[in-house]
């Protein structure tokens, strides 16, 4: 311990020397934060959301799920609670689960942990919030519908993230993510109202956040501008864009945004699984095309030969050069393809939403980036990320319809300050590829 | 190399010649050598075309002419260029001046006062531009330590809610309260700026994403202190802060009947322009923050304590926010409420194109934010006037600050020959080191 | 393979890089370009490599001429370049960096086990052992090399050109990597080795070719004499020796002891270090690069913190404190990096000739700078010190290395010092700039300054220090008058320690590092 609080202020130096090589000497102090800060949030949840509602109230979860259409195909009886000793429970788990990282300090999957505590300590939040008799509007607590909705936002940040780390392995910050979004979007929901097609909606969507990547690389290619300059500024401008074209174009036209919905696709059989059919089974097109990308994403990086190459061009791009790869031919192809794959993420979400309004991306894509920062650049764990932000986002925009007593600001801030507490190392370590936004120069 | 070739070539051939070179040529000289001035003016002029385009790409009656282009080309043009001339027109009298209005006030003495004075467009103008130049200097000064403030946005809203704190909730008179006003605005800029220097200083977490994150906490905080807290105006349940005092707001320079809104918030920034000023060029602890900025590892050997300096800049970068904050509640709108400087509004993000745009110099910030106050305010009247969304605003500035943040595109675009290309070059570093 | 260059000229702007090179490279010979730093090697290797275009003149490669266009070219002509900066992904493993730009695959996926076989063969081919799962980053710099070398024998190359490849070994490493040279060139490889030290080349070259300020000066063989070489690289008769006379030191103004700091890593890379360095006196600290020189001027300095130990200057105890007290305590620093650390590039001379002094009247007076003074002084330094510039406001990036390092020199000298730490000081420059820098010291050392030298010349430590410290592992292994000679101070560089009686002990494990394969050895 002692060594650790020497060798810190020195080594997280402020000068440019990557402190990647600290996380040798430092797993101790961050495992530790971890465990206490999991203890802690455990006897949050059993002190407040446990013997905090008393001995009187129950809880009611119900598992019908909300969007298979037609006769339901299998029913699971809704399970009644006590709120207080449920709460206690879990509090009590998350606490364990915080005692055995400081007693074992397990070298690797301490984030696994440390989501596993998120996701308990979300449920405990719903429990208490649908508790009988209690403030909510709802006397139950539909965990079906929960997860769904959920699984809808995780799935726009997934693609976010993906776009991100296509980016940035190769060494070119992709900051504008929420401008693309905002171009998928808008141009999703006019092609979409025209041809009723999302699949026409898609390719849109996929040119036009191509081309954003491509003025990005541009940029940042070829003038060696500063990326994350460029960056923010293709996000004012698409916003700006989108406002404008919704005023000057969409509203005199409401035909160009009717607000179409892409129709779910159930897979057969799967789709009939209790709880996770509706979940996984049951979503629309961008879904499947969605898990279809990290698994291609996630083979391609650690994989394939065109992965090690991106790897080394955003980690030594003239160790790339040197052996024949061309670092600015890989870094355009990357800034396109990730523009792509957020503007694909855009049409995933108006395929969702609908009808088109400005500002209705709400800053996903900024989340995205945080789940790509806490996923550590890595396809699995930001979809990992991604699922426990948007579950965060889902519980803060419908507790506020249920009348739940706490701010549900709180809540809303939650992704953007584990984002925080990861990049300052408060937990968990993550190292970026070393190239990463630093512009690349031929001598 | 071929560039450079045809240079030498050329200056040893005119350089004999160079006396008896006219006027003109060495106007033409100077503008080939992109002068940043140049290369910002070209972007500016740049950008206006572009907007134009997609004014005519976007308008029903221009696109209109041009599908019966065949039958009628000029048509098509005179369209194109009435409404493109029509916006425009509209942006410039809406935020600078109406020459006939002028003329008219000039000839007859009337119109100088009143809800429809002449010199509304520019009274509008600078009161936008008030809390734009001292926000854009708080990123400016970021920029110069090589610290990029992203979150100048949410120190803004911060200095705002301790500035309404103080100036709705303390009743003192105004030669106590307002300086107390103005330095709440401050101490909610330095605290939210500290979270962001401390966490670079000690932890080595990038600014840019911590920034970033922390503008959207603090705007559910802001929402939140407005639907929870003592702030939230009595009766109000939408969200609307109580009102300043009086003694806490910034008056109106001509006096509230003038009807014109430039306020004293307009001397605040000629103060913190002069500061700036003076703290870059002569002082030594500016001096400090740019060896900081431009050489973080020299700057730690000659003996700058790093760690301070980027709290420091954070404090000074923050206050400046912060103060641009509450000069917006205390000059203009005197209370917040929940979209106050979020989304369109959100000053620090244009403050730091303004900030680019300026080269992080105060005066060139000065020229940017009036710039890009006007590009706002006009948008306004463009609106009103035209009926062509205000948001075409934006899309101006961001296409101007694209095309400054890359000089070289420029110069290729305008064939300018100037070999500096002294751009934005931040070279930001990894995310999380 | 046999390489040729004929009349290659390389021009940058109105600068001649390199002017009508002719080169001949036998196939399976260990050819040495020999010039001093900045006479155009770097320009001539990039321009084999196809980071750069010829101007004029034409590669011929076994007779044929050829034009590379990119690194990537040369790499299928069959030329390896093992760089002086490794171009290794530090987190990838050996085999990754190996095959990175010629992968195999099987089904489109990477196929490692095909990437571990050729590695392991060519490890056995040509001695060169090291482990293929190993990631770059945690292995020793000497086997990092190795991976370089590996890296160009996968890509089948013919023709290896080694740019400075000793600079970071210790000696032993040295001698390794000299005996994987004759292996391949037992295996018909030509190396192309490029250097400046006379030693090495006479070591291990066939045949030399001396280039000095972009031109070829002429064919050597590796019988002639150091002085000859020497002469023919820097064009004039060197003296090799710095004139200086005796003189008694006074007291003692630095005083370090048991001083023990770590690394990033956190391990202890100074282990207990006590010296003392007095005024009127060079202490000379020599040892091969990365055995803590580094990291000690750092703890002196105020940079880094010191775990245990003290640090005294001039009675006063300095331990850990902040550079700037370090600075006011009257330290001068020279570091060994001076345009990361000495200099702001882009600001101009006159600022950073007072980049440590702002604050000291008379640039300053409660706050607000004296840019007149400031000015002032600068005109002055740039004339005592010979600075050549265009002027004051020129920013310092404009200026020639040799003239960067005055401009630091001066801003050093310029404060009343008890004590200069001058790091590499000579790293990089020309001929004249090192006799001048040299001078410099000895006439602070003669006014009765106390010097400490950090360097890892050899040749430097012998001809300025009055006492020569040699650093090991981090630890000092004997402080000795450099007339020992360089034999005894070699064996000290190594870790052979020195008993009163002056007999050396060489350690079991001295040699140890050079075939060590356990990559996380613990220094100390």
């Amino acid at each position: 311990m002692e060594l650790v609080s020497i060798i810190t202020p020195a080594a997280s130096d402020v000068t440019d020397v990557p402190s990647g090589n600290l996380t040798q000497a430092v797993p101790d102090t961050r495992t530790r934060v971890i465990g206490i800060i999991e203890i802690v949030l455990g006897l949050f949840i059993a002190l407040v959301f446990g013997l905090g509602c008393g001995s009187a109230p129950k809880s009611t979860l119900s598992f019908d799920p909300v969007n298979l259409t037609g006769t339901i195909p299998w029913h699971l009886s809704p399970v009644t609670v006590p709120t207080a000793l449920t709460n206690i429970i879990l509090g009590a788990v998350v606490a364990l689960v915080g005692v055995f990282i400081l007693v074992k300090s397990p070298k690797r999957g301490v984030m696994v942990f440390f989501g596993f505590g998120a996701v308990l300590f979300f449920f405990a939040v719903l429990l208490w919030a649908a508790r009988t008799p209690g403030p909510s509007y709802i006397g139950f607590l539909n965990l079906t519908a929960v997860l769904v909705g959920g699984a809808s936002i995780a799935m726009v940040l997934i693609f976010g993230s993906l776009s991100g780390i296509l980016c940035e392995r190769s060494g070119v910050v992709n900051i504008a993510i929420e401008g693309q979004f905002i171009g998928g979007a808008l141009l999703g929901a006019v092609i979409a109202s025209v041809t009723g097609n999302f699949f026409y909606a898609a390719i849109g969507g996929i040119v036009l956040g191509g081309l954003l990547g491509l003025l990005l690389a541009f940029l940042a290619l070829r003038y060696q501008s500063d990326q994350i300059i460029v960056g923010v500024v293709i996000v004012t401008m698409m916003s700006g864009l989108s406002s404008y074209l919704n005023l000057q174009v969409l509203s005199p036209y409401p035909q160009y945004n009717v607000g179409n919905q892409a129709p779910l696709v159930a897979i057969p059989g799967l789709a009939k699984i209790p709880i996770l059919g509706p979940v996984f089974f049951n979503e629309n097109a961008f879904f499947y095309v969605m898990i279809l990308l990290v698994i291609t994403v996630s083979v391609g990086l650690f994989r394939t030969r065109w992965g090690l190459r991106v790897r080394a061009v955003g980690e030594h791009p003239k160790a790339a050069e040197a052996v024949g790869i061309s670092v600015v031919r890989t870094r355009y192809r990357n800034v396109v393809m990730g523009g792509a794959v957020a503007g694909l993420g855009g049409v995933a979400f108006i395929s969702l939403h609908g009808q088109f309004q400005p500002g209705i991306t709400s800053g996903y894509g900024y989340i995205a980036l945080a789940a790509m920062i806490f996923g550590r650049w890595r396809p699995s764990g930001a979809v990992a990320a991604s699922i426990i932000f948007g579950l965060s986002v889902y519980l803060a925009n419908n507790l506020q319809t249920w009348n739940i007593p706490i701010g549900t600001e709180i809540l809303q801030m939650f992704p953007y300050i584990i984002t925080i507490a990861v990049v300052s190392g408060l937990i968990g370590r993550v190292r970026a590829p070393a190239a990463d936004g630093i512009p690349y120069k031929r001598d | 190399m071929t560039d450079q070739a045809t240079n030498v070539a050329a200056a040893s051939s005119e350089a004999p010649a160079a006396p008896r070179r006219s006027r003109i040529r060495r106007a033409w000289d100077w503008y080939l050598e992109g002068h940043p001035v140049i290369v910002t003016g070209l972007a500016i002029f740049l950008g206006l075309v572009i907007g134009g385009i997609v004014i005519i790409l976007t308008t029903p009656s221009v696109l209109h002419a041009w599908s019966n282009f065949f039958s009628d080309p000029w048509n098509a043009i005179k369209v194109s260029f009435d409404s493109v001339g029509a916006a425009y027109r509209a942006m410039f009298t809406g935020s600078i001046v109406d020459p006939s209005a002028f003329w008219h006030a000039v000839t007859t003495g009337q119109g100088w006062t009143g809800g429809s004075s002449v010199l509304t467009p520019m009274s509008e103008t600078l009161t936008y531009a008030t809390p734009l130049v001292i926000a854009s200097i708080g990123v400016g000064i970021g920029f110069q330590t090589g610290v990029f403030n992203i979150g100048a946005n949410g120190q803004a809203i911060m200095g705002g809610i301790l500035g309404t704190y103080v100036g709705s909730m303390i009743h003192v008179p105004m030669a106590i309260h307002l300086p107390l006003t103005l330095l709440a605005g401050i101490l909610g800029g330095i605290l939210a700026g500290l979270i962001p220097g401390f966490l670079k200083a000690y932890t080595g977490a990038h600014e840019v994403i911590v920034t970033i994150m922390l503008n959207y906490v603090i705007v559910y905080f802001l929402t939140f202190v407005l639907l929870s807290t003592a702030l939230e105006a009595p009766g109000s349940a939408d969200g609307v802060s109580r009102t300043l005092d009086t003694s806490a707001q910034l008056p109106a320079i001509f006096g509230a009947s003038s009807g014109l809104r430039v306020n004293y918030g307009l001397v605040v920034a000629i103060v913190v322009v002069i500061f700036a000023k003076w703290f870059l060029e002569r002082s030594t602890m500016g001096f400090d923050f740019r060896v900081t900025g431009a050489n973080p590892r020299a700057a730690r050997t000659a003996g700058i304590n790093n760690k301070l300096i980027l709290i420091l800049c954070f404090v000074v970068s923050g206050g400046l926010a912060g103060l641009a904050g509450v000069t917006q509640v205390s000059g203009v709108n005197h209370y917040i409420d929940t979209n106050f400087l979020v989304g369109s509004a959100g000053i620090g993000f244009t403050a730091i194109t303004v900030s680019l745009l300026g080269q992080n110099k105060p005066i060139g910030i000065v020229w940017g934010s009036l710039l890009f106050a006007a590009l706002s305010v006009g948008g306004r009247q463009m609106q009103a006037q035209t009926g062509i969304p205000y948001d075409l605003a934006t899309v101006i500035q961001a296409v101007v600050v694209l095309l400054v943040a890359s000089p070289v595109l420029i110069k290729e675009v305008f064939r300018l020959r100037g070999a500096k290309t002294s751009g934005i070059q931040l070279a930001t570093k990894g995310w999380s080191s | 393979m046999h390489l040729e260059l004929r009349g290659v000229t390389k021009r940058f702007g109105s600068l001649v890089a390199n002017r009508n090179i002719n080169l001949n490279v036998e196939p399976g010979t260990i050819h040495c370009l020999l010039g001093e730093n900045g006479a155009g090697k770097s320009t001539l290797m990039n321009v084999l490599f196809g980071l750069l275009h010829p101007d004029e003149g034409e590669i011929l490669i076994d007779g044929k001429p050829v034009v590379i266009n990119n690194s990537g070219e040369a790499v299928r002509m069959g030329i390896g370049m093992v760089h002086q900066h490794f171009m290794l992904v530090p987190v990838f493993t050996v085999a990754e960096n190996v095959v990175l730009g010629f992968e195999p695959t099987r089904a489109g996926f990477l196929n490692h086990a095909e990437a571990d076989a050729s590695i392991r063969k060519a490890s056995e081919q040509y001695g060169l052992a090291v482990d293929p799962h190993a990631v770059v980053e945690e292995l020793s710099v000497g086997l990092q090399q190795r991976v370089e070398i590996l890296k160009a024998l996968n890509h089948n190359a013919e023709l290896l050109i080694l740019d400075e490849p000793t600079a970071v070994l210790t000696p032993q490493e040295i001698e390794g990597l000299f005996e994987i040279m004759r292996n391949l060139k037992a295996a018909g490889k030509s190396i192309l080795f490029i250097t400046h030290k006379l030693k090495e080349v006479k070591a291990v070259a066939d045949m030399i070719t001396v280039i000095r300020l972009g031109e070829v000066v002429g064919e050597a063989t590796p019988d002639m004499t150091e002085q000859e070489l020497a002469s023919m690289m820097v064009g004039r008769d060197v003296n090799l020796t710095v004139t200086k006379a005796p003189k008694v030191p006074g007291e003692p103004m630095l005083s370090v002891r048991d001083l023990v700091v770590l690394d990033d890593r956190g391990l202890p890379v100074v282990n207990g270090v006590s010296l003392d360095v007095h005024a009127g006196e060079i202490v000379a600290l020599a040892g091969v690069q990365g055995n803590g020189q580094t990291e000690f001027v750092e703890a002196l300095t105020g940079l880094r913190p010191a775990l245990r130990g003290t640090v005294t200057l001039n009675g006063h105890d300095i331990t850990n404190h902040s550079p700037r007290q370090i600075l006011n305590a009257g330290l001068g620093h020279v570091p060994e990096d001076r345009q990361a650390d000495g200099l702001v590039l882009s600001m101009s001379v006159q600022d950073n000739l007072v980049l440590n002094t702002p604050r000291v009247a008379p640039f300053a007076r409660r706050g607000t700078r004296n840019l007149k003074s400031v000015r002032a002084n600068a005109e002055e330094r740039v004339r005592d010190f010979d600075i050549r510039t265009t002027s004051v406001d020129a920013p310092t990036s404009s200026l020639s290395g040799g003239n960067q390092q005055k401009v630091i020199v001066a801003r050093e000298l310029s404060r009343p010092l008890s004590l200069l730490i001058a790091a590499q000081p000579t790293r990089g420059l020309d001929v004249g700039s090192i006799e001048y820098v040299h001078k410099r010291i000895v006439q602070e050392r003669d006014e009765n300054r106390a010097v400490l030298i950090v360097s890892s010349e050899l040749d430097e430590v012998l001809a300025l220090g009055d006492r020569v410290a040699v650093m090991f592992h981090g630890q000092i292994t004997g402080i000795v008058d450099p007339s020992v000679g360089r034999e005894i101070i070699g064996l000290l560089m190594t870790g052979s320690q020195i008993s009163d009686d002056s007999t050396v002990t060489v350690p079991a494990n001295a040699t140890t590092t050079t075939s060590s394969e356990n990559p996380s050895e613990d220094p100390s």
